[in-house]
């Protein structure tokens, strides 16, 4: 009975991943086509928007895992599935990444101004004769931003990895030591991962102002990888749900509990955000106010105000409600949104690096945001399409789990 | 002259008091309880009980925090004693925000506990169902279920009935 409902399943994710990867392609090809017509430095930071919005996912995804296997929890083994396969992007990402790189060798300064020695910074002053740079140059250099890149997706690839073979090696031969496995590799993962997003932060988005400099950077890049990993787990849990594999699986409990994590991180988002520019605002130092002073400039200001309201008010106050976290429709709108506004959350902190001879920043409503988009649409394209590919590999639930009863029959203690 | 609270009915295993909750739950009680030693998985939607009303209270709480944070710090910043400090406006809400977040948690789990007395009719130190001698096994191995009389629709000998056919046993009358 069961057998044709499962391959016909695989069959249509075999043709939905198809689909995935042309979308994704065609996108990677426009975008490539901007070489012949746009503006290469804006081209360039725009593709660097769409990488690291499709990496902050899988950060999100690769912490939600570890996360799961360090506290050794219990509802979250459903879903804990479908993130390892979400992880399987970081594979593409190295490679989706490395035109960037290339661009940093052969053209250094294009994107971030530091790589080139003679790029003339304000006031007439090349960056080589900066103090501010020279302070830092054995940080922010080409060399270290490449070895450190190579790093960072080592260890994120390589932490998928581990966490997906023995999640899978576990549905075959249910030997629990693949579950004591994959908590030693959290117990190391987490402090891993952590140091890596940081630093990516840092090299790929803070240094392309690399006076500039906020402690709370780090923390911020975080909450919105964990909130951009539970957004699209809220989005594959609809698909699953209304495509009925998860039925009978999923149940109102196991989504209240991530929406309501989902939205902690809501609050942590704002916590994180809010703070870094209080204290830059209440110090008042030139050297870190420059920063928020340039997304005051044009239509910055009400980009600004979007991500106020967009990212902390709406979710916010949507999620507050029970309703809106425990039913499907409702959680998915809301995860929807915060998957958009992270988007312009990257562009944000990115895109104002674009400037015009009098050191303004370029509008945020431009053709610029076409670049954006392509970007987007092409990795994400082959990140969806390598979740995709994973996903008819394993079953739909880690079976063999130890905690896979307990999660299944996950309760809360209220009705709904 | 004694009142009668209601009736009340042991029942022995968890399964047993769960079907007998939903059927009092079906035949359309509203004053009545069941009472364990431990939480009953699934035991809310057998009794048909909504979700609470207290998070009502924690928003208004919480609405009542914030709105006293910011306009506490305007009234001493920019109304009662204006005074520069560090060069910032009279008034901001950007240094407002913290105390009015403070204060949005603590209103808010003020009003939390607040509420959940005032939901449960707390504090309590006398209830009806004390008095029956054979009750003291509740907090042991037995489960029950009570059905007040204030309830519209109990009857004594009809209530009774019901509680017997579901399978309660030792029903008694509880005292007021």
């Amino acid at each position: 009975m069961s057998a044709p409902a499962i391959s016909s399943s695989s069959a249509s994710t075999a043709v939905l991943a198809n689909k995935f990867l042309v979308t994704g392609l065609i996108g990677l090809a426009l975008t490539a086509l901007g070489l012949f017509f746009a503006n290469p430095q804006a081209l360039a930071l725009s593709y660097l928007v769409g990488v690291t919005y499709w990496t902050t996912v899988g950060i999100g995804m690769l912490l939600l895992v570890q996360i799961h296997h360090i506290v050794d929890a219990g509802w979250s083994t459903v879903i804990r599935r479908q993130f390892e396969h979400g992880i399987s992007a970081f594979y593409w990402l190295p490679v989706l990444f490395l035109p960037l790189v290339i661009c940093a060798w052969m053209k250094p300064g294009l994107i971030w101004p530091w790589m080139d020695l003679a790029h003339e910074i304000h006031g007439g002053h090349t960056v080589g004769a900066d103090p501010l740079y020279i302070k830092k140059s054995g940080f922010l250099n080409l060399h270290m931003f490449t070895y450190m890149t190579v790093g960072f997706f080592a260890v994120w690839a390589w932490l998928a990895f581990r966490l997906r073979k023995a999640s899978f090696s576990q549905d075959s031969d249910g030997d629990v030591k693949w579950t004591f496995m994959n908590r030693k590799t959290a117990a190391f993962g987490i402090p891993l991962t952590a140091l890596a997003l940081s630093f990516a932060a840092i090299y790929w988005m803070k240094s392309l102002e690399y006076h500039w400099f906020s402690t709370m950077y780090g923390v911020w890049f975080f909450a919105n990888c964990m909130r951009a990993g539970m957004a699209f787990g809220v989005m594959i849990t609809y698909w699953l749900y209304t495509r009925g594999d998860y039925k009978g699986i999923f149940n109102t409990n196991q989504l209240h509990c991530l929406t309501a994590l989902a939205f902690a991180f809501v609050v942590f988002w704002a916590y994180v955000t809010f703070s870094q520019y209080f204290l830059i605002w209440n110090a008042n130092v030139p050297e870190e106010t420059f920063w928020y002073n340039i997304r005051e400039h044009g239509d910055w200001l009400w980009v600004g105000m979007v991500l106020l309201f967009g990212h902390f008010f709406v979710p916010f106050l949507s999620w507050l409600r029970y309703r809106n976290k425990a039913e499907l429709k409702p959680a998915l709108l809301v995860s929807i949104w915060i998957a958009l506004i992270i988007l312009i959350d990257l562009c944000y902190n990115i895109l104002p690096a674009l400037k015009n001879e009098h050191d303004e920043p370029l509008p945020f409503i431009s053709m610029n945001l076409f670049w954006v988009l392509t970007s987007v649409i092409g990795v994400g394209g082959i990140c969806v399409w390598a979740y995709l590919k994973s996903f008819p590999t394993t079953k739909i639930i880690p079976i063999r789990d130890p905690r896979i009863v307990e999660s299944l029959t996950h309760h809360e203690a209220t009705a709904p | 002259m004694k009142q009668t609270y209601g009736l009340v009915a042991a029942f022995d295993t968890t399964a047993d008091l769960y079907h007998a909750c939903e059927k009092v739950r079906d035949a359309g009680f509203s004053q009545w309880d069941a009472i364990t030693s431990f939480p009953i998985h699934g035991l809310d939607a057998a009794m048909g009980v909504r979700r609470s009303h207290v998070p009502r209270f924690s928003l208004i709480g919480g609405l009542t925090g914030f709105c006293t944070g910011m306009s506490m710090i305007w009234w001493t910043g920019a109304y009662e004693y204006p005074l520069i400090v560090g060069g910032k406006p009279y008034f901001s809400p950007m240094f407002a925000f913290p105390i009015s977040y403070e204060l949005t948690i603590l209103f808010t789990a003020f009003a939390t506990i607040i509420g959940m007395f005032i939901v449960n009719k707390l504090p309590m130190h006398y209830h009806p169902v004390m008095k029956a001698p054979q009750f003291v096994r509740a907090s042991d191995d037995r489960f029950y279920i009570v059905i007040e009389a204030n309830d519209p629709k109990f009857n004594p000998a009809q209530t009774r009935a019901l509680l017997q056919q579901i399978g309660g046993k030792d029903i008694a009358e509880l005292e007021q």
